[in-house]
This record gives C-alpha cells, structure tokens and sequence, in this order.
C-alpha cells in the first residue's frame, strides 16, 4: 500500500534524509534549473519546477568530471585516483522521462566495459520521481514509451494528489528507504483515487505525439539520401546543446591540466554536432553539417534501437525546448520518407 | 551487430579502472622517416611486463601525461614478447609532444583494445598483404606473427608502399622479409629518386601487377584511407571476395572501449568492435563514413 505526505512536510523528509544522502533536488540558484544540492530549507520548486534545463544525468556523467590526478616525483609518474568516490546521492523530483534516459544511459556504461565512474554514482543512488502535473507543449514522452507519471525507472515516486503526494515504493531499495524514514501515514483508497485522476489528467495534458513505428527501417532506408539530411539540417548552426543537454547522450572527450605541478586527466560532454568531434589528422568523416544532423538523429532512432533495442529518445522535450533555431526532432522523424510505402 | 563479446580479450587495469593508465617506460625509440617514429616500451610494474598479453591488430591508449592520449595500434608481435612498440607519425599535440621523449620516459599505456586478426581463419591460407605508409604497423604485428609460425601459413605476399623512398617505414623489416625466401615481398614508391633501383607506382595499381591468386587467400590491407578505398576494387579484379579482405580501421577515438561516441558507424564502435573488419563487413555499415 502506498504512503503519502503533506506537501508542507516535504522539507522535513528531505532533511530527514540529508542525514544519509546528498539530497539533489530542483533549483535555480545557477541560473538554470538544475539538480543541485539542496540548500536544507527551499521547497518553492514544487511550485515552479516543470523539468530542470539541465538533465539529471549530470548528476552521475558530470560536465567536468576528474578521472584521476598525476604528479611526477623523483620515481616517476604516481596515478591517485579521484579524490571523490562513494557519494551517496538522493535525487528528489526526477521526472519520469529523465529517469528513463538513466535506464537508457545505464546501457552503455555497462555494456562491454564497465564505467566504473558512471557505475558507482548509479549504484549508490536513490531516484525519488515527481510526477508531472503540467507538462510543456514540447513534451512527448507518451509517445515515447513512458508518461509523466511512470514509476518504473525510479526507486521511489510521487504523485500529485493536492495537498498531499501520494507515494509510491517502487524498488526494494525505494521500500527501505521509506521504512527506514518512518512517520509516514498510509494512503487511503480515496488518496489513490485522486492520484489515479492525477494520471489521467497528466497524460491527456501531453498533446505532441510522435509516431516512431518502422522509425529504425525507415531511416536505414533513407540514411544515402543527401537531400533529406541536408534540408533537415539546413537551419542547424551546430550549436550542440539539442545533445548536451540531451538526458540520453553521453559522449564524452578526454583532456588533461596540470595545474603548478598537479595533473588531473578529466572527462568532460561533448557532442556529435561539433566538427572536430571527429577529426583526424589527414581526415574527418563528418566535417558537413548534415552528416553530424543524421549522426544525432540515426544514433538516437536507428542505432541505439539496432545495438539495445530500445530508442534513444525519451520524449523530455529539451531539444525542441532549448533549440535557438527551432529544430524540431518529432518533426523530423514525421518528416523522414516512408519509401517502402511510397514505392507501393 | 550486437555488443562485441569482450570478456575473452585479454584484460589488464590498471587499479581495477579501465580508464587509468599503467606506467610505461620508452626504451628505444628508431626514427623511421623525418615523421615517424616507433617507440620499444616495457612495463615499469615487472610483473605486468611479464603477464601482458596482446594479439596482434589490438590498439592502446598512450598518455603524454599533461597534454593527453591518442591512440595507437601495437606494431610489435606477441610472439616476440620481451617489449612492445608503436609507431607514431607526428601530426598533432600529442604526437609531436611524443617526438621530444627520449629513451627513459614514462608515458601511460591502457590496453589492449579492440578486437585481432583472425588467426584461425588465417591458418592454412596464402596471405597477401598490402601497406601503405604508416599503416604498415599493424600488418608487422601480424606478419612477424606469421613468419614466427611460418609452417601454419601457406604463401605470403607482401606489397608495400609510400610516397617517396624517404616515406618508407620499417626499413629493417623490410629488409629482413626481402631475404626471406618464404615472402615475396614487393616495395614500391608513388614518386623515385636517382637512387631508388623497386618499383614505381601506387600500391593498388602494383598489386595488380603483383597478381596474387584470390584461392585460399585471405588479404589483408592498411594504409591510408585513400589507398584503402582504391585497393579494395583491385583486389576484387583479382578475384577476391570481401569476405577475404582485411582491414583495420582508423577512427579519432578517445576512450577506446565503446563510450565516448566519436568512432561509432551504425551499430559498431570501431574501437570495441574493430578495429579488424573484413570488407564484407565494412559493405554492411550503415554508413560509408569508415
């Protein structure tokens, strides 16, 4: 049986698990909403929050993350590894379409090799989602195989019921850290009626739909087709930040900084829209824009779906959101011929 | 393609973390050309340098600590296992900072990646191997490999390339397989000088002339991509099928084992999956950026 809490109490449970967690949660206070650290008191996000700007993957494949550090003594090189490890992070209001992107992102980082970077931060995690209310009109995510209430890649989620949310334990870990946390009451069969209407009403609110059937044959079908892709990317201005801030992309580059002696080799994101993403030295196979485009679209719709089964999109909207140009993804796949139909 | 199966390849991390790199030391560095250089190194860790295992057409990861890594396929053979190499040709940060190392340095080394030559496959079959440039170092990982186990191998040409007769690396190899009398080995150069007595012409058009029979005969090809992406018809003239040609593969890669995103084509990380292909494959790629 779920539990709930009043919203007022909200404050008090995460400070409850401060105790045992870094508690992340929304906030603005970088000048985007990201998942940051919460400050132990402002709850004003249940109020404005609709999804942060940054994803939460951050919080597990950081902008900037240090790899490990190097100094040189009178041995030779000695190799530490990085300073921070075993962070325990709780991170309050995940939407279910980034908590999706994680399950999609836990693919590659353990697939063949294991991250160990990525990894430990996932495994010590608990997601605590907050379904959405008021989805934005870039928002497709039912279209994409989750809602704005789906509890299924979170520990532990939260349901809008009015002055209260109702909540759900989804994981054994979500269960233990709600009976670890005590004091909370029971829902009633008149709480999970109105967290039930909640549902209801977040998923009619979504009203951009995509349809994805035979996406992953039809792009293998028009991937030669220079036209196409170079219309589609015609008004791009390989910005990158439709896969940055993409909560499914996790491509990375490789530097290092010595700093009065100190080395730290780090990772940092990168994106498949930047030319020099994949330049060698003699050539770059997608030095033309609209090469990097169908790398973005096919990686996301064709290819990940080819090697997982699975497309690599979750329908969160930032990439239409945060577009300076208004490059629109379910137009796009709306856009890419059918040319089995048409032959017919 | 699904994932590579990687857990029979061998492994070594360095503290359990596939991205830290072991300590290696620069024991010999030869200058093959003005450009090219092959560095001889060894494991600092004694007891790493003994365990090490690799096969042949597996790459590195080699830190210049400071300015980063690049990557590098093992030119030396695993049958010769007393140090390893790679060859390096100086175009970038790393590369040029690798030049102005000299013998003692210590530099960092992840690996092996990447998949190998198919040595079974390879067993009982006529070779003929075509390289051009630099791009011969992978082939001599393989080759010494063949010619340390010559009686599993039947015929073996070798046809290799550069522009100018300055531009040809692993002269000594060369040398050596010239008077091997189980290799026909054929060296060529685009553009000759008044000294140069081989053959003049590319590599493509020489391998024709060469005219190694396509029966029981598996090629394999590097160089750069230009001579690549000509040699392969060639070799179809000849009668081989893309399934007979080998290649490996050249991909700006950072991590090496199938996560940074930038070596991907389709489905396959060239860095996991590769960087060995036969044409057969490379004709299946979703894309013909390779």
């Amino acid at each position: 049986m779920a539990k709930k809490a009043r919203k007022q109490d909200v404050a008090q449970l995460l400070k409850k698990w401060s105790q045992q967690f870094t508690v992340l949660a929304p906030s603005r206070a970088s000048g985007v909403a990201a998942m940051t650290e919460w400050d132990g008191k402002d709850t004003s996000f249940l109020e404005w929050y609709r999804n942060t700007v940054v994803p939460p993957k951050a919080s597990f494949l950081p902008q900037t993350e240090e790899m490990f550090r190097f100094r040189k003594d009178e041995e030779g090189y000695q190799i530490e590894p990085p300073s921070k490890n075993g962070q325990k992070q709780l991170l309050f209001g995940i939407r279910p379409c980034d908590a999706r992107a994680m399950a999609i992102l836990d693919m590659t980082f353990k697939d063949a090799y294991q991250d160990p970077y990525y990894l430990e931060k996932r495994k010590n995690a608990v997601l605590v989602g907050l379904g959405c209310t008021n989805p934005c009109q870039s928002c497709f995510c039912t279209s994409m195989g989750t809602s704005p209430t789906d509890p299924t890649d979170v520990d532990i989620m939260l349901i809008d019921i009015g002055d209260h949310f109702l909540i759900e334990e989804v994981t054994d870990k979500g269960k233990e850290l709600i009976a670890k946390t005590g004091g909370l009451k029971e829902a009633t069969k008149n709480d999970e009626a109105e967290a039930e209407k909640s549902r209801e009403t977040a998923y009619n609110k979504v009203s951009r739909k995509l349809d994805t059937a035979g996406i992953k044959d039809k792009l293998l079908d028009s991937f030669d087709d220079e036209e196409f892709w170079s219309q589609t990317a015609a008004k791009c201005i390989s910005c990158g930040i439709c896969t940055l801030l993409c909560p499914t992309c996790y491509c990375f580059d490789i530097n290092d900084e010595v700093v009065k002696g100190e080395g730290t080799r780090f990772r940092s994101w990168d994106s498949c829209g930047f030319p020099l993403y994949t330049k060698m030295p003699m050539e770059n196979p997608r030095s033309e824009k609209w090469r990097r485009v169908r790398q973005k679209v096919c990686h996301k719709y064709e290819f990940y779906p080819m090697a997982f089964d699975v497309i690599a999109c979750t329908g969160c909207g930032r990439c239409i959101r945060l577009c300076p140009v208004n490059w629109d993804i379910t137009q796009v796949i709306e856009s890419v011929p059918d040319r089995v139909k048409g032959a017919k | 393609m699904t994932v590579s199966d990687t857990t029979k390849r061998p492994q070594f991390f360095a503290q359990d973390n596939v991205y830290m790199p072991h300590i290696v030391v620069i024991e010999k560095i030869i200058e093959e050309t003005p450009g090219v250089s092959t560095f001889h190194f060894n494991f600092k860790d004694k007891k790493l340098a003994k365990e090490f295992r690799f096969e042949s057409g597996q790459f590195g990861q080699y830190s210049v600590f400071g300015l980063g890594e690049a990557t590098f396929c093992i030119s030396s053979s695993p049958t010769r296992p007393d140090h390893l190499e790679f060859a390096v040709q100086k175009v970038g940060r790393v590369t040029n900072a690798l030049h102005r190392l000299g013998v003692g340095a210590e530099i960092g080394f992840r690996g092996p990646y990447g998949n190998s030559f198919p040595l079974d496959t390879l067993k009982g079959k006529n070779l003929v191997f075509v390289g051009g440039g630099i791009g011969l170092a992978p082939l001599r990982s393989l080759i010494w490999n063949v010619i340390d186990n010559r009686d599993k191998y039947n015929k073996v040409d070798i046809v290799y390339g550069a522009r100018t007769p300055a531009d040809l690396c692993f002269r000594y190899d060369l040398e050596a397989w010239d008077k091997d009398k189980t290799i026909n080995m054929v060296t060529t150069v685009d553009k000759g000088d008044d000294a140069w007595k081989g053959k003049v012409g590319l590599v493509p058009k020489i391998l024709e002339e060469v005219s190694p029979s396509a029966k029981d005969a598996v090629a394999i090809v590097c160089g750069p991509p230009i001579m690549i992406r000509f040699t392969f018809p060639a070799l179809e003239k000849l009668g081989f099928k893309p399934a007979q040609m080998l290649t490996t593969l050249e991909k700006r890669m950072k991590c090496g084992i199938g996560k940074c995103g930038r070596c991907n084509i389709g489905d396959v990380y060239v860095c996991r999956d590769g960087p060995v292909f036969s044409y057969k494959q490379i004709k299946d790629f979703v894309s013909s950026e390779y």
